[in-house]
């Protein structure tokens, strides 16, 4: 068994008659990054993590770990540890025999596997606690005796199920360091499952983002939140606002669309006039628009601007959350920098003007795809864009 | 060679299965046989005869054994039933300290883990004529004469039984009650509900299946026992299993197969007609 | 209703008073028994007192034409022993079976409530009658053996039920991925977490058996138990042995209940000492 802790889901499929978990997975996930699995609940990212740790057996398909096929094998001949979100601990060990457990299994004897797990917790500062049991423990301290517990099995890929989500909000960002600081210094690669998009963001190298069982999009964490490629992700990520519109000129590398509400888009298009009708999704980001009081609401009649009433405002300390009632846009947001906002403050009630520029406008071309998949015309205009085979 | 894990708890529930069908399984298939058999002085006869039925069923001795038996039944039941919600009731509401509650409880069950027998009889010297009740009766000055009817009567019967299974009764309904989420009982508060009514709308329901469960198992032991109605009415009084316990004696086989299938028949429809009532299943499954 | 602090309302009295009513009502008759145990020589069955003495306790222990009571008494006891340890087993095995469904569970499972429900008279004579169609001899041993599981494993396997329900599967998952077996996950894990479930199991199966009665009647063979032994005295209640015999089966009772509380105790006594332990040494 190599130390490599690659993996790679080759389409992977997992039925639980009738559902389908996960279907047609492909991923690759290099050697010790540190990777996210992002969605909400029921998207099939805990599925995946069980499967590659082997407490569940994929339908279809392989997966492999370094250069070896590990289907069907059992977790402990994988190379992999996984930290359960309930942490799990055995209630009637103490904490030094429970992160000393892999070694019992393995028949090391009682004082050497003491002193091991001693050591292994002194990394994870609870040597104080050896003796205790995990009744006695708060739940930071616990989930430090789970990751000890798995680390001291050497693992070359460890599997992190919703850690974070049992602990209050300030013991959250705490472990959220600790967790990618201990990655950076292990080397080895962790896969953390989240439905948190701050966390995810925060600590990976590679984010997966999944819906219904299928993977949205993955890529790096600066990607996903300013590139996404679909409406899904945009609007999941929560920092763009997601408008459509169908073509209608092209022009200069810029295209304009206009939606059925009749508001008109500019954003860079590298298509040509042959788009014209097409319907096409795009996203601006919500740090990017500027608000203005305007005298009484009304269509706006420009290009990259809208107009509607404020509907709801919330302080976010470095920016204020500025909800907008837009009519035929739902959710429309304007994340306005705090010192902005306070020198020209807006009400609940007040009419708005709510404008950006084209450059900040991105078209999600996943969507593209998806739109035209009737017109049968996809993979026509996806090479004519430039875009890589998805 | 990794054995499939359904294979495995096959394996596993077989002993169970084996004692279960040897231990109770061919005997009840036996008695039912054996209510069949005809029989004389000596021995029993292999023969198929529908003789012992038709004497259960001709025979008013029957009808008095089974009306008996229901009367002690339905009386106990129904006083259990009393007692053992109110102590229930009493634990999982108003004792607060969850130790307090849990030595509370084991203090009513300990007495479960002595001789029923002895338990039975240890009522004679409390209730009879110069027993302890009737002395501190006469000695507070209630009554001048000893109470006659305390022992040997159909009231030292109900008693008796009565201080035997109540547990019956409170274990199930305690656990059903104990299960009762405290926020729901607190969102009846809020919502203006007195004791009274948070009683009958929320606590009642809520425990029916533990009274449906300990109704069934009170009916099924007072409906099966012996030995206290004989000890307990002095031979005035007589069950439907007493009488079979004397065929039995007289190693008359066949007769008391066919008392024994009659009741099991009655017990049968009593504990289905719960059942219709109440989902029971859920309950024991934890 | 059920408040954190304050004043308590009238019921709570009233039901307190109901509550203690019920405990004496429990307890009271026994106390009978045991003050008249130690009735005198020349005492009779019931009060008045004549005297205290221990004399019907050595009334016990020689063999008289009331009973023969060590002999009861050791074959109760053993008897019991290995009912105990074949209710444990066959119930902790039966308990993990039904984690999984499998064809037939249900019919296991309504089989094993019936048992409960049904007469033990009847479950006696159908032993009876089946070990005589088979030419066997019922003995303490067998066919009393076999009657007593049937009463002990539905309450078995109700316990195991209950507990196994409250059990979370992550220990095992765990447990596993740190590289146990199968056997080492039951031995290491399960059972040692499921200790005070199996504890209570092995309580009802010794008490139950050592208590039996209508189900021993007609499958105890030539030698009784000590139940039966005590029902014949009953039905020619002669003197006040008989209930010393009642104080002194209840005391094994009671050190049977003891004990098993007793090791739950233990157990959770080691892990705080080790606490304290700690402690003082760091200090």
């Amino acid at each position: 068994m190599t130390r490599s802790g690659e993996i790679q889901l080759q389409r992977v499929t997992k039925r639980f008659d009738p559902t389908v978990a996960v279907e047609g997975i492909d991923l690759t996930i290099p050697d010790g990054s540190y990777c996210c699995l992002l969605g909400p609940s029921g998207c099939g990212k805990t599925t995946i993590l069980r499967m590659i740790a082997g407490h569940e057996e994929p339908t279809d398909g392989r997966i492999r770990i370094g250069r070896d096929d590990v289907t069907g094998l059992p977790p402990v001949r994988r190379g992999t540890a996984m930290m359960f979100q309930s942490y799990a601990l055995f209630p009637h060990m103490t904490v030094v025999d429970n992160v000393a457990y892999n070694l019992r299994m393995r028949g090391v004897g009682k004082a050497e596997r003491r002193r091991q797990a001693r050591a292994m917790l002194a990394r994870v500062h609870l040597d104080a606690f050896a003796e205790r049991v995990p009744a006695q423990l708060s739940g930071g301290q616990q989930q430090r005796v789970a990751l000890a517990r798995a680390l001291i099995t050497n693992p070359r890929v460890l599997l992190l199920d919703e850690p974070l989500s049992a602990l209050d909000e300030f013991l959250r960002l705490q472990m959220r360091g600790e967790l990618k600081r201990l990655q950076r210094e292990l080397g080895i690669t962790f896969i953390h499952v989240t439905h948190t998009q701050l966390e995810a963001i925060a600590l990976a190298d590679l984010v997966v983002v999944m819906d219904q069982g299928r993977i949205e999009q993955a890529g790096s964490a600066h990607a996903i939140y300013n590139e996404p490629q679909s409406a899904y992700v945009a609007r999941f990520m929560g920092g763009q606002n997601v408008l459509s519109g169908k073509v209608t000129t092209v022009a200069d590398g810029q295209a304009t669309l206009l939606s059925s509400e009749g508001d008109r888009f500019a954003l860079p298009f590298q298509g040509t006039a042959d788009f014209a009708g097409t319907l096409v999704h795009c996203a601006v980001r919500r740090d990017r628009i500027k608000l203005k009081k305007v005298a009484a609401a009304g269509r706006s009649g420009q290009v990259n601007a809208l107009a509607g009433e404020v509907y709801a405002i919330e302080y976010q300390g470095s920016y204020v959350k500025v909800t907008l009632d837009v009519p035929g846009w739902p959710d429309f947001v304007a994340n306005v920098p705090d010192d902005r906002f306070f020198a020209m403050p807006v009400d609940i009630g007040d009419a708005v003007l709510a404008r950006w520029l084209a450059k900040d406008v991105r078209m999600l071309e996943a969507d593209l795809g998806r739109a035209s998949e009737a017109a049968g015309e996809i993979g026509l205009y996806k090479q004519e864009l430039g875009l890589a085979q998805a | 060679m990794k054995i499939p894990p359904v294979v495995v708890a096959y394996l596993q529930v077989l002993p169970l299965f084996l004692v279960l069908l040897v231990f109770l399984g061919v005997p009840l298939v036996l008695v039912v046989v054996v209510s069949f058999f005809d029989y004389d002085m000596f021995d029993i006869v292999p023969a198929f005869t529908l003789r012992n039925y038709d004497e259960l069923l001709r025979s008013e001795l029957t009808y008095t054994l089974y009306y008996n038996t229901v009367k002690y039944a339905v009386m106990v039941w129904a006083i259990t039933l009393v007692i053992g919600f109110t102590v229930a009731y009493f634990l999982v509401f108003h004792v607060r300290n969850l130790l307090w509650q849990i030595a509370l409880f084991l203090l009513c069950t300990v007495p479960f883990w002595t001789s029923n027998v002895i338990r039975m009889i240890s009522w004679i010297p409390f209730l009879g004529r110069n027993g302890i009740f009737n002395q501190s009766l006469m000695l507070l000055g209630v009554t001048d004469q000893p109470l006659e009817f305390l022992l040997f009567s159909d009231f030292a019967v109900v008693i008796a039984y009565v201080h035997l299974f109540t547990l019956f009764m409170i274990v199930p309904i305690f656990n059903a009650m104990a299960r009762i989420d405290p926020a729901i009982i607190e969102a009846a508060v809020d919502g203006g509900a007195s004791r009274l009514q948070i009683l009958t709308t929320i606590v009642i329901p809520l425990s029916k299946t533990g009274i449906a469960l300990g109704s069934i198992f009170v009916l099924a032991l007072t409906m099966g026992d012996f030995f206290v109605v004989k000890i307990m009415s002095g031979g005035q009084s007589a069950n439907v299993v007493l009488a079979m316990s004397n065929e039995i004696a007289m190693l008359q086989y066949p007769p008391a197969a066919a008392s024994a299938v009659g009741l099991l028949v009655v017990v049968s429809l009593m504990v289905a007609a719960i059942l219709r009532v109440v989902d029971v299943r859920r309950e024991l499954a934890g | 209703m059920r408040q954190r602090s304050g004043r308590r309302p009238w019921t709570f009295y009233a039901l307190a008073a109901f509550f203690t009513l019920f405990v004496l009502f429990l307890y009271g008759p026994m106390s009978a028994i045991y003050i008249l145990s130690f009735q005198g020589p020349s005492g009779g069955l019931t009060f008045p007192m004549n005297g205290v003495s221990l004399n019907w306790f050595y009334a016990l222990f020689e063999q008289q034409r009331t009973g023969d009571f060590a002999g009861s008494f050791g074959r109760s006891i053993t008897l019991a022993i290995c009912v105990l340890v074949l209710t444990v087993t066959i119930s902790i095995m039966a308990g993990l079976a039904f984690r999984r469904r499998f064809f037939g569970a249900g019919l296991i499972f309504y089989l094993a409530i019936a048992s409960l429900i049904m007469p033990g008279l009847l479950v006696s004579l159908g032993i009876g009658l089946m070990f005589q169609f088979l030419g066997i001899r019922p003995n303490w041993y067998t066919s009393a053996l076999g009657a007593h599981l049937t009463w002990t494993l539905p309450f078995g396997l109700l316990i195991m039920f209950a507990v196994f329900s409250r059990f979370n599967r992550a220990y095992e998952e765990a447990a596993r991925d740190l590289g146990a077996s199968n056997w080492q996950i039951l031995w290491t894990v399960v059972l040692p977490i499921l200790f005070p479930g199996i504890i209570a199991v092995a309580l009802f199966g010794f008490t139950l058996s050592y208590d039996e009665f209508p189900r021993t009647m007609v499958t105890v063979g030539p030698r009784n138990t000590l139940p039966l032994e005590i029902w014949v005295m009953t039905t020619n209640v002669t003197s006040p042995a008989l209930f010393a015999l009642g104080t002194v089966t209840t005391a094994v009772s009671f050190l049977v209940i003891a004990l098993a509380l007793g090791s739950i105790a233990l157990i959770q006594r080691r892990r705080t000492r080790q606490i304290i332990r700690e402690a003082g040494r760091a200090a």
